[in-house]
């Protein structure tokens, strides 16, 4: 019984994880740059949800709909404000101003929103008792949770390789000028890229939020976990971040299980430093690396 | 660059012997608490100007610095709560086992650029964290450990007059020594490295061991300062040396200015200016001090230093000795 | 004198190291007292610190109302500790030397007041201790610092005689890993060994956990009737929550942080994730109750502060404060209220129990009242008074 919980439990957290790395690779790809502040997108966007429903008391979907829609805001304003400006700038730069946007949305998060944890409770529809299915515990709100994570990431993928504003971002990626030279807006993709990520955290904020607690502090923490999903699966390479982030939900779990509750927290740490020490290219290869 | 506007003529040599003057006679003049500040403030010129070293001349994308500030500060204090050693056996104890750990941890980093290392210090410091709050046989846990209070005998004053002091010579040391590093051979070989790594091995520089150096003068100075902030605060305990921490060192160096070691002194000096400032605020802290590092990287990329250097007389930091210091 | 500059130098150097850590008669004058407290003020445990601080506040306005301490007016200043020892320490040494308090009447997290502690007692200042129950600080016993609140191990030992007082036989112990949840889970362990009582399941959780459904199967795997929970609200909402989920519903009883029992049952999904759910707590009565109703419109007069029970044990530490500064007598000295201090018996209107300090126990609280939601009102429904 517990075993199989901690499989289905793995998995779903998992199944966020990889939503949250997708929303950091698209990013990588396009842009060239990793976003640190990605986690307090996360954060912000549980918030937005909690903010709809909880406080202003909108009914649970349209306050999904709009927390995504105002998550796709905050991604366009941190575009136009910060990243604009150091898209051409060495790597360096990018981390330390996004590691300063992150601990500058916390603070203010913190000051909007209070530090105690608050609780997005899932509509009555949803939530219930266990249901046994195959002689495995499952409950319905991890179904709905992973079902539709799924749903997104799968659908993710294919619209960057398969659709014209996916080959799109591929060839701005590519090369800058080449896009521009054919009437590429580099700066729109750039925007509606970082928008896109946003609003994907977002999407697995409100998904995941009444499974767990919001304060100011879980957008770090989740930002370490896909990171280790990213750099797992291989910086870059979009499936592998899928795999990436189940395969580190599965091990938290069971390492919170069977090694130390505390082991949880640590996990997602161990995996990036291994990864980068014996493998950098993680487990399918990195891709779309600029020359660093 | 002497087509720069002068803005004013205040010669850097007026404001340093300011700063050292002033620093000197504040326990004489001042109360226990400024005492504590200033001292504060003096650790982390030395931990400013050692980050500066790895992150500002050698351009290595390091998060670790926070951890080897923990370390010195736990090995100085828990040798001298659990194995009762006298703090001047203690302290340098301390120091030279943050710069092994530093080393050992540098070795695999050595291989990794860019967003990786990065990427691989973060993991590390938040792993280091994690450390210090579960192994609580050696760390004592999350509640830390209290030191006792230092003993200056034969000398006639008291604990926190003594160890401001200490910090007081130690940071004229550690500047002095800085200053020489980066106007030798070896600082133009960091800066090398920085500008281009590929260049830096085509001119015949051993990039690797080079950069090992860079990690162990940071990790010395770093360890020093964790074990003079052990005995100045009387106590450790995990929470200190979280990321907050390096983003604050993080603004000490990138507001002084990459590649200026007096810049991170000024750095140093006004971030922990301001965080007193601020004291009763400290949400503003995690607002205001991200503010300040975006800004500065979107607005002011080489920091005051580099302001300074351009508008103020006397403020340029040459990679070596050349007339035109002389002149001066 | 010829070149005065040298020897000015030397004698303020002299004097400098020579600092006197005595002042004699320092936050006094004939018509006002100076009070000070070092708090977590801001940072994420500041919505337990400051409710106490605002208490003790109340009770000091009252006294300046009513004319003061044999005519003396209390001035109370606090300074933010963020609970880290580096910001703790130079809180106390602004408070020391620039503000220059009679008494210290406060401190807050137990991070930050063990730094704290070794200035205050080079100081020698007086200080009540009415926020934090760090048994370390009382413990051993320092002529300096006096307690108004119950220390720790009252919880622990106090948690497991109400489950022997209810008859339950298979105990299991949640607990979290940090510095509050050791503070607890070892006065609790000895305690069990005391009583010759061994848990049927005793598991550790992260302070800030997501998902405790594994806890909550585990421990009912082992079918307790009753869990103790040394827990934080971070924690004990999900665990709560989870437990609720999975089906596991004996008596629970938790400790003094989680006394907002109704917050907790709104976030573990509704009062009855809490019907069997109980608290000890250092607080007489439960912030609806008839005897605290004077002290609750003041509060919510003057802070616009949520009434709660954190309130009370600022208020108990308050009037503690004013007594035995009355008993100090017109003429007050720092001795003088250490000695009133030593033998002070007294009662406070937001304990159940009374002060009771001896010279050689300063932990002068030892009463903890029993609290449970009932119609959503948080109620008291019996006290203890636990013994080693």
């Amino acid at each position: 019984m517990l075993l199989t919980y901690l499989l289905v439990s793995g998995i779903t957290s998992g199944a966020m994880y990889a939503l949250v790395a997708v929303g950091l690779v698209i990013c990588y790809r396009t842009t060239g740059h990793l976003n640190f502040s990605h986690g307090e997108m996360y954060m912000v966007g549980g918030y937005f949800a909690f903010t709809f429903h909880v406080l202003w008391g909108v009914p649970y979907l349209p306050s999904l709909i709009l927390a995504v829609v105002a998550g796709g805001v905050m991604g366009l304003l941190s575009d136009r404000l910060v990243f604009r400006r150091l898209i051409k700038a060495p790597p360096m730069a990018m981390v330390v101003a996004t590691v300063a946007l992150s601990f500058l949305l916390k603070g203010i998060a913190r000051f909007l929103w209070g530090g105690q944890g608050e609780f997005v409770p899932f509509p009555s529809i949803v939530s219930g008792a266990p249901v046994q299915f195959l002689g495995v515990t499952i409950f319905p709100q991890q179904t709905v949770v992973l079902g539709v994570g799924l749903l997104a990431m799968v659908a993710l993928t294919l619209l960057f390789r398969n659709t014209r504003a996916g080959k799109t971002m591929q060839a701005t990626a590519e090369s800058q000028r080449a896009a521009y030279l054919v009437g590429v807006r580099v700066e729109r993709v750039y925007s509606a890229t970082w928008a896109a990520a946003a609003a994907l955290a977002t999407l697995a904020a409100v998904l995941m939020a009444p499974l767990t607690q919001l304060t100011p502090d879980i957008g770090f923490s989740l930002l370490i976990k896909a990171l280790a999903a990213t750099v797992l699966g291989g910086l870059g390479n979009m499936p592998g971040a899928i795999v990436g982030g189940f395969v580190i939900g599965i091990t938290e779990a069971l390492a919170a299980a069977y090694i130390d509750s505390t082991a949880q927290d640590v996990s997602a740490f161990v995996v990036i430093m291994l990864v980068l020490v014996v493998k950098p290219t993680g487990l399918f290869g990195a891709k779309g690396q600029r020359d660093v | 660059m002497s087509n720069a506007k002068r803005l004013f003529w205040l010669p850097r040599g007026y404001v340093i012997g300011a700063g050292f003057v002033g620093f000197a006679v504040i326990p004489l003049l001042l109360s226990q608490y400024y005492i504590f500040i200033a001292n504060i403030a003096l650790i982390h010129i030395v931990l400013a100007v050692g980050l500066n070293i790895v992150l500002g001349f050698t351009g290595q994308l390091v998060f670790a610095n926070g951890v080897l500030f923990g370390v010195g500060a736990y090995a100085t204090g828990l040798l001298m709560v659990d194995a009762h050693w006298p703090f001047w056996f203690a302290f340098p104890a301390g120091t030279a086992i943050a710069t092994i750990i530093g080393v050992l941890v540098a070795l695999p980093a050595l291989r990794l650029r860019g967003l990786y290392l990065a990427l691989a210090t973060v993991a590390f410091a938040q792993f280091a964290l994690w450390v210090f709050i579960h192994f609580d046989s050696l760390t004592h846990g999350v509640s830390g450990a209290v030191i006792p209070p230092l003993n200056f005998a034969p000398l006639p004053i008291i604990p926190p007059v003594g160890i401001y002091y200490l910090s007081f010579v130690l940071v004229i040391v550690a500047v002095y020594l800085a200053i020489n590093l980066v106007r030798s051979r070896i600082g133009r070989a960091f800066v090398a490295i920085r500008e281009s790594e590929r260049a830096a091995e085509a001119l015949a520089i051993d990039v690797p061991r080079y950069k090992l150096l860079a990690y162990f003068i940071s990790a010395v100075y770093a360890g020093a300062a964790g074990g003079l902030f052990s005995a100045v605060v009387g106590a450790v305990v995990p929470d200190q040396f979280n990321l907050f921490q390096i983003v604050l060192q993080f603004c000490m160096v990138l507001v002084g200015g990459i590649g200026m070691i007096w810049g991170s002194v000024l750095g140093a000096i006004a971030v922990i200016g301001l965080q007193e400032m601020l004291r009763g605020l400290r949400e503003l802290q995690e607002v205001g001090f991200g503010l300040l590092l975006l800004l500065t990287v979107l607005f002011l990329p080489g920091g005051f230093g580099a302001f300074l250097a351009k508008h103020v007389a006397g403020w340029r930091e040459n990679l070596r000795n050349t007339s035109e210091d002389h002149a001066r | 004198m010829r070149k005065p500059l040298p020897f000015v130098l030397a004698l303020s150097l002299c004097s400098a190291g020579f600092a006197p850590s005595v002042f004699a008669e320092e936050g006094i004058t004939p018509t006002t007292i100076k009070i000070g407290t070092m708090v977590a003020l801001t940072g994420p445990l500041s919505p337990l610190f400051i409710p106490q601080v605002n208490g003790t506040q109340i009770v000091f306005d009252e006294v300046n109302a009513a004319g003061g301490i044999h005519g003396r007016k209390i001035e109370y200043i606090r300074e933010d500790d963020e609970c880290l020892p580096a910001r703790g320490v130079g809180a106390i040494k602004k408070l020391i030397y620039e503000v220059k308090p009679f008494i210290i009447v406060g401190g807050g997290c137990s991070n930050a007041a063990i730094a704290e502690k070794p200035e205050i007692i080079a100081a020698k200042i007086p200080w009540i201790i009415t926020a934090s129950t760090a048994d370390g600080l009382t413990d051993p016993v320092s002529p300096y610092i006096f307690s108004s609140i119950s220390p720790a191990w009252t919880e622990a030992y106090g948690i497991l005689q109400l489950a022997i007082d209810d008859k339950k036989q298979r105990i299991a112990v949640v607990y979290q890993t940090d510095a509050w949840g050791k503070a607890r889970i070892e006065p609790l362990r000895e305690a069990l060994k005391k009583k010759g009582i061994v848990p049927v399941a005793m598991e550790e959780v992260s302070p800030e956990p997501t998902d405790l459904t594994p806890t909550a199967l585990k421990i009912q795997a082992a079918n307790p009737d009753i869990v103790l929970m040394l827990l934080y609200p971070k924690a004990a909402v999900p665990f709560l929550r989870d437990s609720f989920k999975v089906g596991l519903k004996p008596t629970m009883v938790g400790v003094s942080p989680l006394l907002e029992i109704d917050q907790i049952a709104k976030g573990a999904g509704g009062p009855e994730t809490v019907a069997n759910f109980r608290v000890l707590g250092a607080a007489g009565y439960g912030p609806e109750d008839a005897q605290v109703a004077q002290w609750k419109a003041k509060v919510e007069k003057r802070f616009g502060d949520r009434f709660n029970l954190y309130h009370l044990q600022g208020i108990a530490g308050g009037q503690f404060a004013v007594e035995a500064l009355r008993r100090a007598g017109p003429d007050p000295t720092r001795e003088k209220i250490l000695t009133a201090m030593s033998t002070l018996e007294a009662k406070a209107d937001t304990y159940a129990g009374p002060f009771k300090c001896t010279p050689t126990d300063h932990q002068c609280q030892k009463t903890l009242g029993i609290f449970a939601l009932k119609d959503g009102r948080i109620t008291g429904v019996g006290q203890t008074t636990p013994s080693r």
